[in-house]
């Protein structure tokens, strides 16, 4: 593959194995950019947080022809602003040293908006590569780009890649070598004015505060960003900018200066600033965009393909609908039939064990309960309780995510939602609800703002995960019939609007519009969806799982010095007198705090130890009234503890 | 008189030259945009997006029940909750009728 950037020198050949190159993957949602990630690091993936913010942070490590290379899967955005902190994270990473390289990653099929990131991108001048993926799709469509040309107007490496195939991935690693080779040497960002130099108005005014802001630069040391993109967000008003610059008094002057451009632009167009630059980006798009895509035929309209029909009934004012109710029940179904399988097998063997246990040490032995019962207890309680449903949740999640539905189902609903004070993109967090609230209330992250980030919680977290359905489902589904469990499950959902409507209106301010991409329907990428549900996993194992056992302890202590009576005696005026249930209720709710279905487990035990059927033991208005506290009183303890995280945007495990 | 407001109203609302909400448009129907008269962050992530005065966009869809609408821009469909798509006005374009 030719490439006009001198080819790196061959004594350099010989460089140490210990050299590390740090690369960030940068790109639009939905391009392939995850592809791309699990290609080049496999299962060597860590997810983690953004220190200080809510952000995940995905990294993966590799060696590559004696190189080590560190790779950072950024958050898709679609332009460095400060819409959303993704935003603000991203440039911030990109402009610190931990960046040798970025690799800017193209969707071939969606060019022109993929090419506006690239524009911004360009800005902060740190050495890139440009990636253009899915150049099958565009194949088909019988056009093609000039990559000769791209490269010649770009003057950086830009690559053909088909990442779901694998093709053309390891070639990025080469050109990250062979740049990383000429960092040490000659290498300097090409001088791209030709392709991103403004209209003439705006440009003579973003010169201007260039060569100021650089003249200050040049005096202070510790500013990372290149000084024409501070000129040009300087001109934008980028808040976080004005921030970082504000504190230098020399800069001052040049944000006054700014100020009255900005100005000055905004009466001249009519238009507001970030219109001005958007629309001065996008012309330099369309003009390269002329340039390099060939279509060789101009025939036939294009022929509805099985996506365009999917696409059509899933958002369709009937069939949507319909759709929806099915995939929903789909998901319930899957984690469900899977989760309680394993979990059925997991807690037979635990069972048998402890049997075996208890029949080798006394039954009284302190230790033994505690480690036994309480931490091991915890340890597959957590495991066929909740790590068994978790697992295959995440699976059919992924699936969804991957094939584009999600972003449909908050279409469709995206005007029942604004009842309740928050936009469509909340029903994806709580169509996740359904299966764990754990990864749920994670995705409540993608949020725009804090309000809609608080009710989101909120809301997702009284969505009855598949753990509240047991309960709901081997007691009243069992023993009253379905039709009670429909009517516990509308009860439900009306607490549910309920409280988002209180929310709403409790909470100041207004509810977001939404705004949000719809890619087109593909058939999702097993390799992705296989290791994306093994990272969650993971993630997941490490971050709940020491607690749940600790808690386990927790509880066996409690009862082994007879702490967990006085508690039901103080809990009884509420189970007792308030919900009509019998006072050792009080014991199963707690357990139930760890994992919903608990609650369900004890009390058939309980009931079999008594030598009474559970119809015997509580009468039918008991047993609704039972599931309905199990699935409402309180999220389950792994919730609890996300929920927490999230909100003080602590940061998780590397 | 009711009944001429709204006759004038339907053959406005007919007539390709109008000035309109993007709400009113006819699904299929491809318009330039005129203004987007949001506040600054969401008019920044819309012009970022490709929606900015001069963008040509194509109405693709909308939800029911008053619900978002579904825009083609720059080949990419986007998603645009109906209060901001209210406070967007665009112009039937003539020239790229579908």
């Amino acid at each position: 593959m030719s490439c006009h950037l001198p080819k790196a020198d061959s004594k350099l050949k010989n460089d140490s194995p210990k050299n590390t190159i740090n690369i960030a993957l940068a790109g639009n949602p939905n391009v392939g950019k995850s592809v791309i990630f699990n290609q080049l690091t496999g299962l060597s993936q860590t997810i983690g947080n953004w220190p200080g913010k809510t952000v995940e942070k995905m990294e993966g490590h590799l060696t590559f022809l004696e190189y080590h290379f560190n790779i950072v899967d950024l958050p898709g955005i679609y332009s460095l602003s400060t819409y959303t902190i993704e935003e603000i994270v991203s440039r911030e990473y990109i402009v610190s040293e931990n960046v040798d390289i970025i690799i800017n990653v193209i969707d071939a099929t969606n060019l022109e908006r993929n090419l506006f990131f690239t524009f911004q991108l360009l800005e902060l001048k740190v050495p890139m590569i440009i990636a253009i993926n899915q150049m099958d799709i565009l194949r088909k469509r019988n056009i093609d780009l000039d990559f000769e040309k791209l490269r010649a107007l770009f003057k950086l490496p830009v690559l053909p890649v088909v990442a779901v195939h694998g093709i053309g991935v390891h070639h990025l690693l080469e050109k990250a070598i062979e740049i990383v080779r000429q960092i040490k040497t000659r290498y300097r960002f090409p001088d791209l004015s030709p392709i991103t130099s403004f209209g003439k108005e705006v440009e003579t005014k973003v010169d201007f505060l260039f060569q100021k802001v650089e003249e200050v630069i040049s005096r202070n040391k510790g500013i990372q960003y290149p000084a024409r993109f501070l000129a040009i967000k300087l001109l934008e008003r980028d808040e976080e900018i004005i921030k970082y610059l504000e504190i230098n008094s020399e800069f001052k002057e040049i944000i006054k200066d700014a100020n009255k451009y900005c100005d000055q632009l905004e009466e001249y167009h009519g238009e507001d600033i970030a219109t001005i630059i958007s629309s001065e980006i996008y012309g330099n798009i369309t003009t390269i965009v002329e340039k390099v895509v060939k279509t060789r035929s101009k025939d036939e309209k294009k022929k509805f393909s099985i996506a365009d029909k999917l696409d059509h009934f899933t958002t369709h004012s009937l069939f949507g609908y319909v759709i929806l109710v099915l995939v929903l029940f789909g998901i319930y179904l899957f984690t469900f039939t899977i989760g309680d399988f394993l979990g059925g097998f997991i807690n037979d063997s635990f069972s048998v064990w402890t049997e075996q246990v208890y029949s080798i040490f006394n039954e009284n032995n302190i230790l033994i309960n505690i480690f036994w019962d309480g931490a091991l207890g915890g340890f597959f309680g957590a495991l066929a309780g909740v790590l068994v449903y978790v697992i295959p949740f995440f699976f059919i999640i992924e699936i969804l995510q991957d094939s584009g539905y999600l972003p449909r189902a908050a279409f469709l609903m995206d005007r029942i939602m604004h009842s309740v004070g928050v936009h469509g993109k909340t029903v994806i967090t709580m169509i996740l609800g359904l299966g764990c609230n754990v990864p749920a209330c994670m995705g409540c992250r993608i949020m725009e703002t804090e309000r809609e980030k608080k009710i989101s919680i909120a809301l997702t977290s009284l969505v009855p995960c598949a753990a509240a359905m047991t309960v709901v489902m081997g007691l009243v589904g069992r023993y009253l019939g379905f039709g009670w469990v429909i009517i516990l499950f509308a009860i439900n959902f009306s607490v549910i609007l309920l409280v988002g409507k209180i929310l709403n209106k409790l909470m100041s301010g207004s509810c977001t519009e939404l705004i949000m991409e719809m890619h087109e329907y593909r058939v999702p990428n097993y390799n992705v969806i296989f290791k994306q549900t093994w990272l969650r996993s993971k993630g997941f194992i490490f971050k709940a799982l020491p607690i749940i056992i600790g808690l386990g302890i927790l509880l066996e202590l409690l009862l082994i010095f007879n702490l967990l009576e006085p508690i039901n005696a103080i809990l009884s005026p509420i189970t007792v007198f308030w919900l009509g249930l019998p006072a050792v209720t009080g014991l199963f709710l707690i357990y139930g705090i760890l994992r919903k279905e608990l609650t369900l487990v004890l009390l058939s035990l309980f009931a079999s130890n008594v030598g009474l059927t559970i119809l015997e033991l509580l009468t039918p208005v008991q047993m609704i009234v039972f599931s309905l506290v199990t699935m409402l009183y309180v999220p389950c303890f792994a919730t609890i503890i996300i929920i927490a995280k999230i909100q003080a945007g602590n940061t998780l495990y590397k | 008189m009711v009944n001429n407001i709204k006759k004038i109203k339907q053959n406005l609302q007919n007539s390709n030259t109008l000035i309109k909400c993007l709400t009113d448009c006819e699904t299929g129907e491809s318009v330039i945009v005129l203004n987007v008269g949001a506040g600054m962050h969401q008019k920044m992530r819309l012009a970022n997006l490709g929606v900015f005065p001069g963008a040509v966009i194509k109405k693709k869809n909308h939800a029911p029940f008053r619900g978002p609408i579904e825009i083609i821009v720059k080949g990419t469909s986007l998603v645009i909750g109906r209060g901001l798509a209210l406070k967007i006005t665009v112009q039937c374009d003539r020239s790229c009728a579908n």
